[in-house]
C-alpha cells in the first residue's frame, strides 16, 4: 500500500472540492494538499448545473431579500445566521469566479447580467448561458493547475476515513487504473463528494452521484441532517430525468396541462400573467411546481406519453433567436434526445429528484461533530437549503462554503500533527481487506443491477413528492431485505485494472445506507414542510414538533437512529409561505405590521 | 507492481479508415498537380527566354492530344483543390463581425469561391480581349 | 416503455489487460427501445449480460464529456448517439482512436491532462484587479471572441479524429490548443506571451495540417481547427516580427 502524506485531503473535485482546495493553498502555500477524485475534475457533476448562481447584484436587491427568499423557500428549516453569512458572501465570490476567468453572460455595458430564478423576489441569478455549472467547474478546475501545492488524484475511488485518537486523520483509496490502494494521512480531511441523486429511479443526476462522502461519514458516527428533503425539480425530461433548467421559465417559459391551461394558477401560484412574475407562477419554488404536477396528474389534467405523465414547458414564444442565445443547452437536450424543437414544439416534462438537501451535519464553517473532517457542497448540511432549496443558491454554495471549509481545514491541520502512524496503518489494512471483499468473493448471487432497481423503484414508490406512513413503512422494509441481500451480492469482474463493477458494488452500498437514512428520516417527520409532504394526516406544518433538525445516525447492521437538534432562528420567524398574488399580500401585511412595530 | 499494460494501436493504413481523410488526402494530393503545373508553366517562361522559335515550340507542345488530356486533369484538380481551399478557410481567420453580427463560416467560404470564379472570367475576358 | 423491444448486436472491442494479449471483438444481443442511446446499450450489457465490460460515463446529456468512443469507427459521445440509428445491421463500438487502451473502452486520458495543464490554462490578468474593484467590465462581443473555445468539455473525441495526434503523441492537439487559445483570446487576459512559447513549438500549432476533422465531430461546436489555424497566421507574423523589432529577437 502506497502512503501519502497530505496536509489537507479533499474528497471529490468538484466546484466544491475544487473551491476548498484553492482555499488550502492561498491561506498557506505550504500546506500540501491531496485533492482526490473518482472522476477527473471536470467530470464532476457540477458540470451538469445549468441554470446560474444567485448572489445579490442589482441596487434594487437587497440581503433581506435573498435571506428572506431562502428562509420562506427553505420553510423556515434554515440555521438563519448560516444564511446570513452565506447571502453576505455570495456576489464577492461570485466576481471572484469572474476574476478567474468564468465567462459570465454580460450586459451591452459589460457588466454581468443577471435572471429571474424561481422563489426569487428580484433577479440575482449569474448565469453562463444555460451552462453555468459547467463554466464554473471548469474555470476552477483551470484555476487549480495554478496551484502547486494542489496535488491531484484523479480516479481514486475513496473506500474510508481514518478515524484515530477521535479526529478524523485520513482516508484510503482505490487508484481506479490500477485497483492498488493508497493511504492518503491528512491532518484535515474535507469531503465534497456531492448528493445522493441516485437512491432515485428518475433523476437528473450522473451515474457518480451516489452518496458516497455522506455513507463514510455516517459510518463513522456523524449524523446526517435532514435527509427527508429530497428536492424534484418540476421541468425533467421522460424517461432519463434530464433536467431542463429554471432558467426556461426565468426566460418565460410556460408550464401547460393537457388543455393548454396554464394550471399553477390553481394552486396559489396566480394570477397568470403573460410575462414572468417574480414569486409567482412558473417562478414559484419547485416543491409546490413539483406537487401541483403530483395534483394535476391526480386529476387527470396531465398528458399521457410512452413514460407516463407529463405536462408540457412552452418555449416558443420566446422566439428562436432569444432561445440560442440564453438557452443554447436546453434547445440541444430538446432536438437530440426528444426530437423537439422548442421553438416550434412544447416540451414534454415531469418532475425528478434532483437535489439532496441534507447531508454531513456541519456547524457554519463546514465542521462535522468529528474533529478534523469537514463537509461542504451538495453532501454537506450546512443549514442554507432547510426542507426546499432556492434555485441557484447550490452554486453560489460551492464556492461561499468551499472557500470556507478550505480555510478552516487549513487553519486545523496547522494546529495539528497526525498521531499515531501505526494505528492508522493498521485500520487502512482492515479497510482495504473490506474493500477487497467485495471484489474477491465469487460465491455471491445477488445481480448488484438488480439490488440498485429494486432499491431505486422502492425509494421512489415510498419517498416521493407525497408520502404515505405505509408506503414509508414499505420502503423501510424493504431496504433491510436489499442490505441482507448485499451481503451476497455477486461481482463477474474479479480483475484489477480500472474494474468499474467492483467500484459500483462499494457505492450500492454506500446507496443502500443513505437510502435508509432519507426514508427513516422521513418516517419519522409526522408533519409536511417543503419538499416532505404527508397526506397520511400530517398534512400541516407542525412548528411546535418539527421546527428541528432530524439527525440520522448510524447503527451498523440495524436501522439508523433518528434524533432531533434546533434550528438556529435569528431574525426571520416561521410564517406562511406565500407566493404568487397571496405572497405578494402577506408580504405587504408584514411590512405594515413591522411599520407599526417599529412606531 | 501495477497490472496496468495500455494498448497502443497501430496507425497502419490510417487514411483509409474515414471517408473524410480520404478526401484530406486527396486534397492533399491534389497540391501536387498544382506544382507540376507550376513547373509547366515555368517550363514556357525557359523557352520564352531562349526565343520566339523556342517559345512556339512549346506552345505547339501544349496543343498535342496527351497535353489536352493533361489539362483537362489538372483543371479538375485545381477545382477540387480551389473548392476544398476555401471550405477550409473559415478555419484559418479570426472570428469576424460585420455590423455587430458574426461572419458566418459559410458566408467566407462563399465569397472566397466567388472571388475565384469572378478572377477567372476577369483573366479569360482580359485573354480573350488580347486574341480578338 | 411503449414500442416493442427489439433486438440488436452490439460489437465491443474488448480489452482486459491481464487476460487479453491484444484487442479482441465481442458481441452482445441487446434489447432495445427507439430512445435508446448506446450508452444505455453498453449500460444494458453491465447490468445484465457481462459485468466485466468496462467504459466511463456520468452525466449522460453530453456535457461531462466522459462517455466518448468510437461508434461504427466514428468518434461519438454514446449518451446521445442513438441505438436505433444502427438498427437492423448493429453497430460496432470501440475505445477512442489515437489513445492508448486502458482496458475495454476506457482510454488512458493521463497524456491529454498533462498537455492541458501545460498550457497555463486560467487568467493571468492584464491587469490586477481586487474583489471590492468587482467584476472587469466585458461586453458581449469581447465574450464572443472566447466563448465558443470555453465550450470545449474535454470529450478528447478531437484526439481521436485527428490522425496528426495519432501519428505524433507529442503534438498538443486540437482541444488544448484550442484551450490555449480560448484564454489568450479573453479581454482580461494577459499571459499571451507565455503561452505562446508553447503555441509556437513544434508541437503547438504548427503540428496541424488542417485536416479539420476535430471541428467536424466536435459535439459542441468548438471548431479547434478555428483556433489553430487563426494562430498559424500569429505565428508567422511573430516570426518575421521578431526579426525586425528590436528587443525581441530573444523571444
Amino acid at each position: 500500500m502506497e502512503v501519502f502524506q497530505a496536509d489537507v485531503a479533499i474528497v471529490g473535485a468538484g466546484g466544491a472540492g475544487l473551491r476548498a482546495a484553492i482555499a488550502v493553498a492561498e491561506t498557506d502555500p505550504k500546506l500540501k494538499i491531496a485533492l482526490i477524485s473518482k472522476v477527473y475534475p471536470m467530470r464532476s457533476h457540477t458540470v451538469a448545473a445549468e441554470g446560474g448562481a444567485a448572489g445579490v447584484t442589482r441596487t434594487d436587491d437587497s440581503l433581506d431579500y435573498h435571506f428572506d427568499d431562502t428562509v420562506h423557500g427553505g420553510d423556515w428549516l434554515c440555521e438563519q445566521d448560516v444564511v446570513e453569512y452565506f447571502v453576505a458572501h455570495a456576489h464577492e465570490e461570485l466576481v471572484q469566479m469572474e476574476h478567474w476567468g468564468c465567462p459570465w453572460s454580460r450586459n451591452d455595458d459589460g457588466h454581468v447580467n443577471v435572471r429571474a430564478f424561481g422563489g426569487m423576489k428580484i433577479e440575482r441569478t449569474w448565469f453562463a448561458a444555460d451552462k453555468s455549472g459547467f463554466h464554473m467547474l471548469h474555470t476552477l478546475f483551470q484555476t487549480s493547475i495554478k496551484y502547486p501545492s494542489i496535488k491531484r488524484f484523479d480516479e481514486y475511488f475513496c473506500t474510508d476515513l481514518m478515524v484515530e485518537d477521535g479526529r478524523c486523520q485520513g482516508v484510503l483509496a482505490i487508484q481506479i487504473a490500477t485497483g492498488e490502494f493508497t493511504l492518503i494521512e491528512a491532518k484535515a480531511v474535507i469531503i465534497a463528494t456531492g448528493g445522493a441523486g441516485r437512491v432515485f429511479r428518475e433523476n437528473t443526476n450522473g451515474g457518480i452521484v451516489t452518496g458516497d462522502g455522506m455513507a463514510l461519514a455516517y459510518r463513522h458516527g456523524v449524523p446526517l441532517r435532514d435527509m427527508e428533503f429530497m428536492q424534484y425539480h418540476p421541468t425533467c425530461m421522460p424517461g432519463t430525468g434530464l433536467l431542463f433548467t429554471e432558467a426556461c421559465r426565468g426566460e418565460g417559459g410556460f408550464l401547460l396541462n393537457k388543455d393548454g391551461y396554464r394550471y399553477l394558477q390553481d394552486y396559489g401560484l396566480g394570477p397568470a400573467e403573460p410575462t414572468p412574475r417574480n414569486k409567482a407562477m412558473e417562478l414559484g419554488p419547485r416543491d409546490r411546481l413539483s406537487q401541483a404536477f403530483w395534483h394535476e396528474k391526480k386529476k387527470g389534467r396531465t398528458i399521457e406519453g410512452p413514460h407516463g405523465a407529463v405536462v408540457n414547458l412552452d418555449l416558443r414564444h420566446l422566439g428562436a433567436a432569444k432561445l440560442h442565445e440564453r438557452l443554447p443547452l436546453i434547445c440541444e437536450l430538446a432536438e437530440e434526445f426528444l426530437g423537439v424543437d422548442p421553438a416550434h414544439t412544447p416540451i414534454p416534462v415531469l418532475p425528478a429528484v434532483h437535489y439532496t438537501m441534507g447531508g454531513i451535519t456541519a456547524d457554519g464553517k463546514t465542521a462535522a461533530p468529528l474533529p478534523g473532517l469537514y463537509s461542504v457542497g451538495e453532501c454537506s448540511s450546512v443549514g442554507i437549503h432547510g426542507a426546499n432549496r432556492l434555485g441557484s443558491n447550490s452554486l453560489t454554495e460551492l464556492i461561499v462554503f468551499g472557500k470556507v471549509a478550505g480555510v478552516e481545514a487549513a487553519k486545523f491541520a496547522k494546529s495539528m500533527a497526525i498521531s499515531n502512524p501505526g494505528a492508522i496503518k493498521k485500520q487502512a489494512e482492515a479497510a482495504q481487506a473490506r474493500a477487497l471483499g467485495v471484489v474477491t468473493r465469487s460465491d455471491g448471487k445477488e445481480r448488484l443491477a438488480v439490488l440498485r432497481t429494486e432499491m431505486a423503484q422502492s425509494m421512489e414508490d415510498g419517498c416521493g413528492i407525497y408520502r404515505l406512513q405505509a408506503d414509508m413503512q414499505a420502503t423501510c422494509d424493504k431496504l433491510r431485505e436489499l442490505r441482507e441481500r448485499y451481503k451476497n451480492l455477486k461481482i463477474d469482474d474479479h480483475s484489477k485494472v480500472y474494474n468499474t463493477e467492483w467500484l459500483l458494488g462499494i457505492e450500492l452500498g454506500y446507496l443502500l445506507e443513505v437510502a435508509e437514512a432519507i426514508i427513516y428520516s422521513a418516517l419519522n417527520r409526522k408533519e409536511s414542510r417543503g419538499s416532505h409532504q404527508r397526506l397520511d394526516g400530517y398534512e400541516k406544518r407542525d412548528d411546535v414538533n418539527f421546527l428541528k433538525h432530524s439527525l440520522a445516525y448510524y447503527t451498523g447492521d440495524g436501522a439508523p437512529r433518528i434524533e432531533y437538534g434546533e434550528v438556529k432562528i435569528t431574525k426571520s420567524k416561521p410564517g406562511t409561505r406565500a407566493y404568487g398574488a397571496a405572497g405578494e399580500k402577506a408580504a405587504a401585511e408584514e411590512r405594515e405590521r413591522e411599520g407599526a412595530g417599529n412606531g | 507492481m501495477s497490472n496496468r499494460r495500455p494498448y497502443v494501436r497501430s496507425m497502419d493504413g490510417w487514411w483509409k479508415r474515414d471517408a473524410y481523410f480520404i478526401r484530406y488526402m486527396a486534397r492533399e494530393v491534389t497540391a501536387v498537380f498544382v506544382a507540376a503545373y507550376a513547373i509547366v508553366l515555368l517550363f514556357g517562361l525557359v523557352r520564352l527566354a531562349q526565343g520566339e522559335a523556342a517559345f512556339n515550340g512549346w506552345l505547339q507542345y501544349l496543343k498535342t492530344p496527351w497535353m489536352l488530356v493533361f489539362h483537362l486533369i489538372v483543371l479538375g484538380t485545381f477545382v477540387y483543390h480551389t473548392w476544398s481551399w476555401f471550405n477550409i478557410m473559415p478555419k484559418t481567420m479570426p472570428i469576424m463581425f460585420v455590423g455587430g453580427k458574426r461572419v458566418q463560416p459559410g458566408t467566407i467560404t462563399g465569397s472566397g469561391i466567388a472571388a475565384a470564379v469572378v478572377a477567372c472570367l476577369a483573366v479569360l475576358l482580359i485573354v480573350k480581349g488580347m486574341h480578338p | 416503455m411503449a414500442d416493442a423491444e427489439k433486438i440488436i448486436e452490439i460489437e465491443v472491442l474488448r480489452y482486459r489487460p491481464e487476460q487479453d494479449k491484444e484487442p479482441v471483438l465481442q458481441t452482445y444481443k441487446v434489447p432495445f427501445t427507439d430512445d435508446m442511446s448506446v450508452l444505455q446499450g453498453l449500460q444494458y450489457i453491465k447490468d445484465y449480460l457481462d459485468g466485466t465490460v468496462s467504459f466511463r460515463w456520468s452525466c449522460r446529456m453530453a456535457i461531462c464529456g466522459s462517455c466518448g468512443m468510437m461508434i461504427e469507427g466514428k468518434p461519438k459521445l454514446s449518451c446521445k448517439t442513438f441505438l436505433r440509428e444502427y438498427y437492423p445491421q448493429g453497430l460496432r463500438v470501440e475505445a477512442l482512436a489515437h489513445l492508448p487502451i486502458e482496458r475495454d473502452l476506457v482510454v488512458d486520458a493521463a497524456d491529454f491532462v498533462a498537455k492541458l495543464e501545460r498550457i497555463k490554462p486560467y487568467i493571468i490578468p492584464k491587469e490586477a484587479r481586487t474583489l471590492e474593484q468587482g467584476e472587469y467590465l466585458q461586453t458581449p462581443q469581447q465574450r464572443d471572441m472566447y466563448e465558443q473555445f470555453s465550450s470545449c468539455i474535454n470529450c478528447m473525441l478531437c484526439y481521436a479524429a485527428c490522425p496528426q495526434y495519432g501519428l505524433n503523441p507529442k503534438f498538443t492537439g486540437p482541444g488544448v490548443l484550442a484551450l490555449l487559445h480560448r484564454y489568450n483570446a479573453d479581454s482580461r487576459d494577459g499571459g499571451q506571451d507565455e503561452r505562446m512559447k508553447l503555441g509556437y513549438a513544434d508541437e503547438g500549432f504548427w503540428g496541424c495540417t488542417a485536416v479539420g476533422y476535430c471541428s467536424e465531430v466536435c459535439p459542441k461546436g468548438v471548431d479547434p481547427a478555428n483556433a489553430i489555424n487563426q494562430n498559424k497566421m500569429n505565428s508567422a507574423i511573430n516570426y518575421f516580427t521578431r526579426f525586425v523589432t528590436p528587443g525581441r529577437a530573444d523571444k
